[in-house]
């Protein structure tokens, strides 16, 4: 049986492949090999992973822990997955929600006196914006200027986290003699409301879900769409059909760079309330390993996001019932990540070799997908 | 005054350069043979981990550098199987390998409660205690932990060994056009695993002495901070030549020097955007530099066997 496979060319880097079979092996894998280092730290691994579990899906309330932690991973993870489509890394979504958070944050602390919904859309579009600004630094450099997107946008985050840090505790909008370096606490207007009496459940979860699926439909119907996915397959195809690939990629870099603006808004004005140093720490890698175990699909993209969600979440319960550091999740994600494009790879090329050897196999497998529709 | 600031900002520069050099020397290697090593940033943290663990345990110095080289030898050979043998993207591989180092050293060292107060002692000057004394070049270049000379010697090795012997044409080849290599009868895979796992190596040691030689603490998290990023930027900026690298990695050391040093005198400007100093920097060269240098030719591509 051949699943269905696709293969992103990503330009200068090489193939990805994506298919489901081949990721859901990959995570089982990584899933495995996680329990191993579980059971070399002297846990049962049986025990450690129910009580991830029980920690994610015990309580209506640790459930919609799961959702709030996944917010920010479903936008990064779209933002990351944009970038993927048209073959560029936009790895700096930490420094997007940093500087995007530092965008709501101006707007959502003085008293404007709005109702709540004006409110918090413009604390959403001053955070969009200013992430979408520090997003096009990066996108410039690597469209006009040839700089390694991965690289720049790394430094770039750096930049942002000591921007943040500035601004709890050395800007005007810094909190007083405070324990912790924390921002003035937000207007009441500003809040994200809580929809389940108990919990901590915000909008965001379902806004990063609206997202994924108004891009999957940007990505598969509007000419922007075909644009970006004709750029990631072939460059040069692109380049000879007249898109301006330059702009193209400044474009997906600024919107994956907004999307993350908009994760870092929702986490401050829906948990934090307030603006923190490093409060979405990890949410980078995070964010690539979420978009790239979707294929850089965005219907996928909400899958793998709430998976990971739930490994963060349960993995906190975790390292409290049986010790294990709640840092395992990373690895466990760093590890199904790894599986996935190891395993699938190495498939395309096998499957590439096949048909090359017999291409009259390959003709007939199409007429018999075709007989059977 | 200004003038004590002044060399001990020069012999700062040269000791944080130091991890740099060795492990961009490394990178260069492995960036001429095609293959991107993005995983040289959590490599490093593992090696800084692994120093001062086992330099604090073990007591030895020397053998805390040999498990480091242990360390860098398993994780370049784990690197080398994904991006050489599985053909997987360098970037994601290189990407996960530092979620997979951030997530490893903080379990670690969370069990090693002990090491959290005590200290690891840090590596001895190469040069008598009586050399220092010498105006100027003293506190500057004799002072230097040994491990600094070791950085710059190495960098006239990889020199050498990159341009005047016979593997490093190959690895010179293997980068510019695989295909022909291949063809001239030279394993393409064996080679790209060979600069793989030298570059790791060279991480490793470098994240070793990151902390061997300068504090002796090890800091969960972020103690690399984004340093194997700065490397990788070096190694564009100084085009992928040792010795232009090298100075490239002296600029971004005494850049980090000088922003630790204006944090401590009472400056109008805030730390954090001194702390940013060398990441903007980078970036910085990187635009200035990027259109100068010449890319190997496969810089990123996987090598599957075939005609492409």
């Amino acid at each position: 049986m051949r699943t269905k496979q696709k293969i992103i060319k990503v330009p200068f880097i090489g193939d990805l492949i994506y298919s489901s079979g081949h990721t859901i092996l990959g995570i089982l894998l990584g899933i495995f090999t996680g329990g191993l280092l579980i059971a070399i730290s002297g846990v049962n691994p049986f025990l450690a992973y129910a009580s991830m579990f029980r920690g994610a899906f015990n309580s209506l309330q640790s459930f919609s822990n799961v959702l709030v932690r996944s917010s920010p991973l479903l936008l990064g993870g779209i933002g990351v997955a944009i970038g993927i489509k048209s073959g560029v890394w936009n790895t700096g979504i930490e420094g997007y929600m940093y500087i995007g958070a530092i965008g709501a944050t101006i707007v959502a602390i003085p008293e404007l006196g709005l109702p709540p919904i004006i409110h918090i859309l413009l604390c959403f579009i001053v955070a969009m914006l200013f992430a979408g600004l520090w997003g096009a630094i990066p996108g410039y450099l690597r469209a006009y200027k040839g700089v390694n997107e991965v690289t720049a946008t790394i430094m770039l985050s750096y930049v942002a986290i000591y921007f943040t840090n500035w601004i709890v505790s050395g800007s005007p909008l810094a909190q007083e003699g405070a324990y912790f370096p924390m921002s003035l606490p937000f207007a009441e207007s500003s809040l994200l409301s809580i929809l389940m009496k108990g919990t901590s459940l915000h909008p965001g979860p379902f806004i990063g879900l609206l997202m994924c699926i108004i891009f999957h439909i940007i990505l598969k119907y509007t000419p922007f769409g075909f644009r970006t996915r004709m750029l990631g397959y072939n460059p040069f195809a692109a380049q000879y059909a007249g898109i301006n690939s330059k702009k193209q990629i400044v474009m997906t870099m600024v919107i994956g760079a907004m999307l993350g603006g908009l994760g870092g808004a929702i986490e401050v004005l829906g948990l934090k309330h307030r603006l923190y140093m490093e409060f979405v720490t990890g949410v980078g890698y995070e964010s690539v390993a979420v978009a790239l175990v979707a294929g850089g699909e965005p219907i996928g993209v909400m899958l793998s996001a709430l998976f990971f969600s739930i490994l963060k979440v349960g993995g906190a319960t975790m390292s409290i019932e049986t010790g294990v550091s709640s840092s395992m999740a990373s690895i466990i994600i760093a590890l199904c990540v790894l599986f996935v494009i190891g395993v699938g790879v190495a498939d395309s090329k096998r499957l590439k070799k096949r048909d090359e050897k017999d291409p009259g196999k390959k003709t007939l497998s199409f007429k018999m997908e075709e007989a059977v529709k | 005054m200004t003038y004590e600031i002044i060399l001990d900002w020069l012999q700062a520069s040269l000791r944080w350069s130091a991890p740099l050099i060795i492990c961009a020397m490394g990178e260069i290697f492995a960036e001429r043979s095609g293959i991107i090593n993005m995983g040289i940033e959590g490599i490093m943290l593992c090696g800084a981990l692994c120093g001062v663990a086992v330099s604090y345990y073990a007591q030895s110095q020397a053998v805390a550098l040999f498990a480091c080289v242990i360390l860098g030898l398993v994780l370049g050979l784990m690197v080398a199987f994904l991006t050489v043998s599985r053909r997987t993207n360098q970037v994601v591989t290189g990407l996960m390998i530092n979620l997979l180092a951030i997530g490893a050293t903080n379990v670690i060292f969370s069990v090693l409660t002990v090491m959290r107060h005590k200290r690891a002692t840090t590596f001895g000057a190469l040069f008598p205690e009586s050399m220092h004394r010498i105006p100027l070049v003293g506190p500057v270049l004799f002072a230097q932990p040994f491990t600094t000379w070791i950085a710059i010697f190495i960098a006239f090795i990889a020199s050498f060994v990159l341009y005047k012997t016979r593997w490093g044409l190959n690895v010179r080849a293997v980068g510019d056009n695989p295909q022909a290599t291949a063809t001239a009868g030279l394993s393409v895979i064996k080679l790209k695993y060979q600069t793989l796992i030298l570059s790791s190596i060279a991480a490793s040691v470098a994240g070793g002495i990151l902390t061997l030689a300068s504090s002796g603490y090890f800091a969960a998290g972020g103690m690399t901070g984004g340093r194997g990023f700065i490397v990788l930027a070096a190694v564009v900026v100084g085009g992928w030549d040792p010795m232009r690298t090298m100075f490239a990695c002296m600029l971004f050391g005494a850049t980090d020097a000088a922003q630790l040093r204006l944090q401590t005198t009472e400056s109008i400007i805030p730390t954090q955007f001194l702390q940013m100093l060398p990441y903007l920097i980078t970036v910085i060269a990187l635009t200035i530099m990027v259109k100068r240098s010449r890319v190997p030719k496969t810089w990123g591509a996987a090598y599957d066997g075939r005609r492409s």
